[in-house]
């Protein structure tokens, strides 16, 4: 496991770099001049020379991007051009949030993923019915799963709120910035009952698709794994069926769903984005709607570039429960 | 010609006969489902392609009250401005069916290209192009494909660019891997041996292997671009305002929700209804592909 940590570690470095490339080529592409954004449309030409000398723009391409990478290693990300804050500030904010709803988001993935996995795997009964929802369910956009959400548990149910993360306005905002552990810390059992309250239906709109493409990966890898040759050997020691599924077939089946569930925290970042502007909650996905919307490139530029470090450290950590998991994968 | 290769009749006569054999053998044997799932694509590329015929009032003009329910009149209601529903909801679907397609394809020729060069060439050429290929495959494709969209501007054009520009990686990894495979076998050698040349090696007889598994992907890939084209428009990143986009008429109807649900409602469940229609046909064309 650590050499397989290792290994993606120094791998991630490339890839990384590729990423602030990427990002640091679209903000030459992008069309808003940072300079005028800084001084005014109507400064003198000295005034603008002299801004464009201290933000660097008159050096050469390649010294601007080692600039631009030393800054991002030391945490500055520039400053959102609408708001003149720093935009790693805002994301330090923000970011928390986020990821309350991609943790709680996984541990639905998860539940509702190896439930409709071994249910199908199995055909239990009424199971026939699931893999038309399995193939439906990964044609949901996630935006439709929000708005139908919001009709039955809002609107017709009335038991789960729809927007914002808490209806206290006096909630804990330290010290971690996580509500979650925040109002833990500070003894308000009643903040994050209402942060839960909150979390879910949100966290279960992002779920779903990741949690159906789970069940499917889950449930073709149990059927091979259940026709392989030990798992006749176990049953012809006459172990049962429960427990030939849990102990002997689980764990080798597992590869390929924590594969997919490495692949799918891309989407899962990205509708992030959407689901915080459908509810209204506080994460980096709403802070980058509102850029979009008043074309704030900086601000983008950083949500882009943590979003691909969260990705990559999310893969990394898959390929290590990968090796914990069938240790064939670390050689 | 070399001896070694088979021999070819001319093309003239072969492409037709051939084109029909192909269809005559496709669906001997092909299950109920398949049959339905290859219905509902034949609707779909109906309706996509004569949206604006179907569509019974122009989608950018008010044909009614503003936010009305569905009714004889207006079958999907209308928006908040008057115009029906269901012409916007059409015309809409064009624009993600044909605006997938054209992603998928993009993402066809161009990864396909990179990759069958990787394959073929190996050595230094493929390992400097795998590591590119590796670098943007290990990236959250989504959330480049906004920043590229939000960098250069928000248009319809601009998002199948922005999503086409992280979509290619996936089939350089495939064209490679199955170019690397046949590149090994015996009637690619005969070949080599025979005399024929790179480019008629590389045409004749890597491209064609690498065909089967490439359409099997890309088919299962339209449902996800569908997706993804539909999430950058709801954010905004798609055509301006009045133009008839699925994802952002859901956007502009989120705040309708509780009075008029049909206005972001019916848009997303087209998205929806799209996405179920490419997954299937893509599970169709897969098994097709397979069992021959």
């Amino acid at each position: 496991m650590i050499r397989v940590l290792s290994r993606r570690l120094l791998g991630a470095i490339p890839v990384l770099l590729v990423l602030v490339l990427v990002v640091f080529i679209l903000q030459k592409v992008a069309p808003v001049d940072p300079v005028a954004a800084l001084v005014g449309a109507k400064a003198s030409p000295a005034v603008y020379a002299a801004a464009r000398h201290t933000l660097g723009l008159d050096q050469p391409f390649p010294v601007q991007f080692f600039h631009y990478v030393v800054h991002a290693l030391h945490g500055n990300l520039g400053q959102s051009t609408v708001t003149r804050t720093p935009v790693a500030a805002d994301i330090g904010r923000y970011l928390p949030v986020t990821l309350e709803l991609v943790f709680m988001a996984m541990i639905f993935v998860v539940a509702i993923g190896f439930f409709l996995g071994l249910a199908t795997a199995q055909g239990w009964r009424g199971s026939g019915v699931l893999r038309v929802v399995m193939v439906s369910g990964a044609s949901v956009p996630v935006f439709l799963a929000c708005l139908l959400g919001m009709l039955i548990f809002y609107r017709w149910l009335n038991v789960l709120p729809i927007s914002g993360q808490t209806s206290f306005y006096d909630a804990p905002t330290g010290p971690t910035h996580f509500l979650l552990i925040d109002s833990l810390l500070a003894g308000r059992l009643d903040v994050f009952a209402d942060d839960l309250d909150h979390l879910v239906l949100p966290a279960f709109c992002l779920a779903l698709t990741p949690a159906v493409a789970v069940g499917r990966v889950l449930r073709s890898s149990l059927e091979a794994t259940l026709r392989a040759d030990h798992t006749r050997t176990a049953r012809a020691k006459g172990l049962g069926e429960k427990r030939i599924l849990i102990v002997h077939a689980l764990r080798n089946s597992l590869g390929p769903v924590l594969a997919l569930m490495g692949l799918q925290v891309a989407a899962m970042v990205g509708n992030a984005i959407l689901v915080e502007l459908i509810f209204a909650r506080p994460g980096i996905g709403l802070f980058v709607a509102q850029a979009i919307d008043v074309g704030d490139f900086n601000a983008i530029a950083g949500v882009t570039l943590v979003m691909g470090v969260l990705y990559v450290v999310a893969n990394i950590i898959v390929d290590a429960l990968q090796s914990v998991a069938d240790p064939r994968v670390a050689l | 010609m070399a001896i070694s290769e088979p021999y070819v009749p001319p093309s003239l006569a072969r492409s037709r006969s051939r084109a029909e054999l192909a269809i005559q053998q496709y669906f001997q044997g092909t299950s109920v489902s398949s049959y339905v799932a290859f219905s509902a694509l034949a609707l779909m590329f109906f309706v996509a392609i004569f949206a604006k015929v179907i569509a019974p009032y122009d989608p950018l003009v008010p044909a009614g009250q503003p936010m009305t329910g569905p009714s004889f009149h207006n079958l999907l209601g209308t928006d908040t401005a008057g115009r029906d529903e269901l012409s916007r909801v059409l015309v809409g679907m064009q624009t993600s069916w044909f605006g997938a397609l054209a992603v998928v394809a993009s993402g066809v020729i161009i990864g396909g290209l990179i990759g069958l060069i990787a394959g073929a060439a190996g050595g230094w050429i493929d390992a400097i192009l795998m590591r590119v290929t590796d670098a943007f495959l290990a990236l959250p494709g989504p959330v480049l494909a906004l920043a590229v969209v939000a960098a250069i501007g928000p248009s319809f054009i601009h998002t199948l660019f922005g999503v086409a520009i992280v979509w290619w990686p996936l089939y350089t990894r495939i064209v490679r891997a199955e170019v690397r495979k046949l590149r090994a076998s015996p009637h690619v050698d005969a070949a080599r041996v025979g005399g024929a040349s790179r480019w008629r090696l590389l045409r004749r007889h890597l491209l064609p292997g690498a065909v089967p598994v490439t359409i099997v992907t890309a088919s299962l890939d339209i449902a996800a671009l569908v997706l993804i084209l539909a999430s950058l428009s709801f954010l905004g990143l798609g055509a301006p305002q009045p133009a008839p986009e699925l994802g952002s008429m859901s956007a502009q109807g989120v705040t309708y929700i509780f009075n008029d649900w049909w206005i972001p409602v019916m848009p997303a469940a087209a998205v929806a209804l799209i996405a179920i229609v490419a997954n299937f046909a893509g599970d169709a064309i897969r098994d097709r592909i397979r069992d021959r």
